[in-house]
């Protein structure tokens, strides 16, 4: 299992060329060609900004859902099961139906107002909202996971707390935020540390809404890697690259604990 | 620890069990892109040979390469047969990836009348003076034109790109725009911009292979795509050929270049609401982008050459690229000239004249690597994110170094 | 929490208005399915037309997509089975170790899903193709049930945390070997968890693409490959994609409506505990 990882991270000391199949060893030379291009310091500024974003989006949005589930008391199961259906859908195929959606002019969204009279802005084509669109385009297949599993949390919060917070006159909000949340910390640690992940890896979509454009307005780190890897056959640089990126991911999933643990410790 | 073991064992003998089809040591394995006139040809190859079975299996081009790419770049012995573009073949071949094929075609000329194929159209798909793909189709960009909208306002088509650029702005409206252009990268980015440098600038490269699109003359064939843009429709950047064609068929553009492959399907009313109403002509100024596809055979293949070249020779027959007259433009002489398919196909008049004016992408074997930074930077000089002038500088730099690593400029 | 009637309806009829948002995407392309193209990508947009089975016919019957299906499921099957029954042992033996061994070993199995995905498909296909495995069930399996392991683990981890010491002490005093305390006193307390996971893994199997694409060949094709392969260049490409995509959601779904009631007991359970 380390065997695929474990090579990747050798081919990254190499300046392999997947075509010609040569192989010169220059050690930390892809390194250094990578941290001094400034299409790399670009696609990660741009990466990070996406997915703080969208991380974000999800975070709050599946937060005030699932909380609105938990309050309600009727027809939870039917909602759950249907709010669910965009994480299942097979993501080469989300991305076809989301494009069948934003695309300008003829997208069922530019359709639809155009049909009410309204010119709409090209949510593909424009820089600021091709990079909206794709943040969009994240939570929407993303946010049923965080509602699930945030959901299964408020569920096990201690009764007798809840109950005694409600005698002492805790409104809705004042039971979120200052009993529930904090009681179930290490589960938003666990999903926001694969949510940060995954949304880091995230490529299909991106790649059939905009291929990293307009110009390179949404290119990000994983559509860099891949046009390295596949298209310029450079597997050593693009290794190199997918190393950067664990570094990166991995620093920034050990400072969301910390932000998040601010005052606990060794809970995690 | 047993548990795992156990399970595993059922995992591998579940094919046995369920009867799923073992691979047969006979099976012909084919990789190829895919569209309507590929899926013609596949289907002659699997009943080119009775008794051998051939497993056809088509995909989205990038999709394709890559596959063909992993596979042929651990030598594995499949595929058999391969298929090839005018571009992605010389990347392959210079790579060891395929067979020539001049032995096997000397050897088969009678029997499948090879001669019919124009050397211009073998020339294509000849590296270092070896022949290593079956031509099967040839495609050429053409000028689509709404004629009604055209015929309504007065105008004839434009012979000149200013000329398109000015017509594009006059008709340009909020819900139809003047010009339909394809931007997407990589490859649909190259094709359209192959035809703004060629015809007005000085083309991808000179004789030494160093950059030819920043010279003053490409940074203003640029400028000048970048003008026609701005009658462009939404989205532009992102279209590729399927939203252009759609562009046209749901009457929300008016001009602009696209495949040949893409006429017929103008007038197919499952698919479009302004049949009739499209006409051709060949892109102003010519030298626009003419393509090919074929078959080739790889070099690592177990399968007897002979038999996997019979079955490309046989899907690129006489008879064969007959009945696919209509679904592209067929590389035989023989079928080129026949009068009767020309009557039944609207847009093959239009087709040979872009064709004889068209000029092919540079025979560079890096060409479709060196592509993917170019047209990122020429998006940013379209889009506005970079002037012209530094983004094509920036794209030729880039290219430099590229080309220096793989050993070009020696001397 | 007993709240007024009114209040209940209006939070109900919120999060459904949310929900059926959400599923404009796959609503829409569900009637693409059903249209012609000149119907499909019409403006605006049609409500109305003569819908249509030959795209729905042609994925199942002509394209004859049910292979696709069986091998999606074999090899689907198979990843779980694999993956929850070994990740749930690791797991297990994680949560006995101490807390610093055990945080150390998980962070290293996250790296595996830190590093980009379409990077590994070159080093697992050059592995297969060594030992011959191209074209066969096992290749992909081992692939996907690799690249699922750190989720699973630490997943399945999570919930061995919460079985109290008292237990297991319990059950060395009466003589248990080491696989009997696991067998007999652990599992049993974690199986809502063991839905859970089973679920995850049972997505990413079936949903993988690039991996599937890879390391199978035509007797093993899986559907994602199988769809993606009607990419677009030609408008009934994309008609054929949405019909098949609806197709291959519908086991899914079938899936989860039966097992909804674990699921959300598991995950309560479990994963509160990280």
């Amino acid at each position: 299992m380390l065997f695929p990882l474990g090579y990747a991270v050798w081919l990254s000391l190499f300046n392999y060329d997947l075509g010609s199949g040569s192989r010169a060893f220059i050690a930390l030379g892809n390194y250094t060609d990578l941290l001094s291009d400034n299409r790399f310091w670009a696609s990660l500024n741009r990466t990070v900004g996406i997915v703080l974003a969208a991380v974000g989006l999800e975070f709050c949005l599946g937060l005030a859902i699932a909380y609105g589930l938990y309050r309600l008391t009727f027809g939870v199961r039917i909602l759950n099961l249907l709010m669910f259906l965009p994480n299942i859908v097979t993501p080469v195929v989300a991305a076809l139906f989301l494009r069948w959606i934003f695309m300008g002019r003829w997208g069922l969204i530019a359709g639809t107002l155009i049909g009410l009279g309204i010119f709409p802005p090209d949510f593909l084509g424009d820089p600021a909202w091709a990079r909206v669109t794709v943040v969009l385009a994240d939570s929407w297949q993303f946010t049923p996971f965080m509602i699930l599993v945030l959901y299964a949390g408020l569920n096990t919060v201690d009764q007798s707390q809840i109950e005694a917070a409600q005698i002492d006159g805790a409104g809705a909000l004042t039971l979120l935020f200052r009993i529930m949340l904090p009681a179930i910390r290490p589960l938003i640690v666990f999903v926001l540390a694969i949510r940060l992940m995954d949304a880091f890896r995230f490529f299909d979509t991106i790649y059939v809404l905009t291929s990293g454009g307009p110009g390179t307005a949404t290119e990000t780190i994983t559509l860099y890697t891949y046009a390295l890897a596949f298209r310029l056959l450079q597997v050593g640089k693009a290794s190199a690259l997918g190393v950067l990126t664990l570094i990166f991911v991995a620093i920034l999933v050990a400072v969301m604990i910390r932000v998040v643990y601010r005052r606990e410790k060794g809970a995690f | 620890m047993i548990n795992r073991r156990r399970l595993l064992q059922a995992a591998i003998a579940a094919p046995a069990i369920i009867g799923a089809p073992a691979r047969s040591a006979g099976t012909i394995q084919m990789i190829s892109h895919r569209y309507p006139a590929l899926e013609y040809y596949a289907e002659k190859m699997r009943t080119a040979i009775p008794g051998v079975a051939v497993n056809t299996q088509l995909m989205p081009i990038d999709k394709a390469i890559e596959l063909a790419t992993i596979a042929l770049s651990a030598k594995s012995d499949t595929p058999d047969i391969v298929y090839a573009s005018d571009t992605t073949f010389q990347t392959f071949v210079k790579n060891g990836w395929f067979r020539p094929l001049d032995d096997l075609w000397a050897r088969y000329a009678d029997e499948f009348a090879l001669a019919d194929f124009p050397q211009a159209a073998l020339d294509t798909y000849r590296y270092d003076g070896h022949l290593y793909v079956m031509p099967h189709t040839l495609n050429t960009m053409m000028f689509f034109y709404r004629k009604d909208l055209l015929d309504q306002a007065g105008k004839s088509p434009p012979v000149t790109i200013a000329g398109y650029r000015d017509l594009a702005k006059s008709l340009n409206s909020p819900l139809r725009s003047g010009s339909i252009n394809c931007l997407k990268p990589v490859d649909a980015a190259v094709n359209e911009t192959h035809w703004y440098l060629n015809a007005l600038g000085d083309g991808w490269f000179d004789a030494d292979w160093h950059p030819a699109f920043n010279t003053p003359k490409s940074v203003a064939a640029i400028e000048m795509l970048k003008d026609v843009t701005r009658s462009a429709q939404q989205g532009f950047t992102t279209a590729a050929n399927d939203e252009c064609a759609i562009a046209y068929q749901q009457d929300t553009g008016v001009m602009g270049l696209q495949w040949a492959t893409r006429a017929k399907a103008m007038d197919d009313p499952a698919k479009s609401r302004i049949i009739g109403k499209i006409d051709w002509t060949a892109p102003p100024q010519g030298h626009a982008r003419i393509a090919g596809d074929g078959y080739a055979i790889s070099a690592f293949s177990k399968q007897d050459p002979d038999v996997l070249f019979r079955i490309i020779a046989t899907s690129a027959s006489q008879a064969s690229m007959r009945g696919a007259a209509s679904l592209l433009i067929p590389p035989r002489k023989s079928v080129l000239d026949d009068p009767s398919l020309r009557d039944a196909n609207r847009f093959y008049p239009a087709a040979l004249a872009s064709y004889v004016a068209g000029t092919p992408a540079p025979k560079l074997p890096e060409f479709n690597a060196i592509g993917e930074f170019v047209t990122r930077r020429i998006l940013q000089a379209v889009t506005g994110e970079s002037t012209v002038k530094v983004a094509l500088d920036a794209a030729a730099g880039e290219t430099e170094t590229f080309l220096k690593g793989h050993g070009y400029y020696k001397g | 929490m007993r709240r007024g009637r009114t209040t209940q309806w209006l939070l109900f009829l919120a999060l459904a208005g949310f929900t059926t948002i959400n599923l404009t995407p796959i609503i829409w392309g569900f009637l693409i399915s059903l249209k012609q193209p000149v119907d499909a990508f019409s403006v605006p947009p049609k409500l109305i037309f003569n819908p249509t089975f030959e795209f729905h016919e042609q994925v199942w019957v002509e394209k004859a997509f049910w292979r696709f299906l069986i091998n999606s499921a074999i090899i689907s099957i198979a990843t779980v089975v694999v993956s929850v029954s070994a990740g749930t042992m690791a797991a297990y033996g994680l949560s006995r170790l101490s807390n610093l061994t055990s945080r150390g070993l998980l962070f290293g199995l996250l790296a595996m899903r830190m590093f980009p995905h379409i990077l590994l498909a070159i080093p697992f296909f050059l592995l297969a193709k060594t030992l011959g495995l191209i074209n066969t069930y096992p290749a992909l399996v081992l692939a996907l049930v690799a690249v699922n392991q750190p989720f699973t683990i630490w997943l399945m981890r999570g919930f061995f945390v919460d079985v109290p010491h008292e237990l297991y002490e319990a059950a060395e005093i009466d003589g248990c070997n080491a696989w009997q305390v696991f067998a007999r006193v652990a599992l049993p307390v974690v199986r809502p968890g063991l839905w859970v996971t089973a679920l995850f893994s049972l997505l990413l199997a079936y949903n993988e693409f690039l991996f599937a694409l890879v390391l199978t060949g035509p007797d093993t094709k899986t559907l994602p490959v199988a769809i993606a392969e009607y990419g677009g260049e030609d408008i009934n490409y994309w008609s054929l994609s949405a019909a098949a995509a609806i197709g291959i959601m519908l086991p899914i779904v079938l899936f989860m409506m039966a097992l909804q009631r674990h699921l959300v007991r598991g995950l309560a359970l479990g994963a509160v505990k990280g």
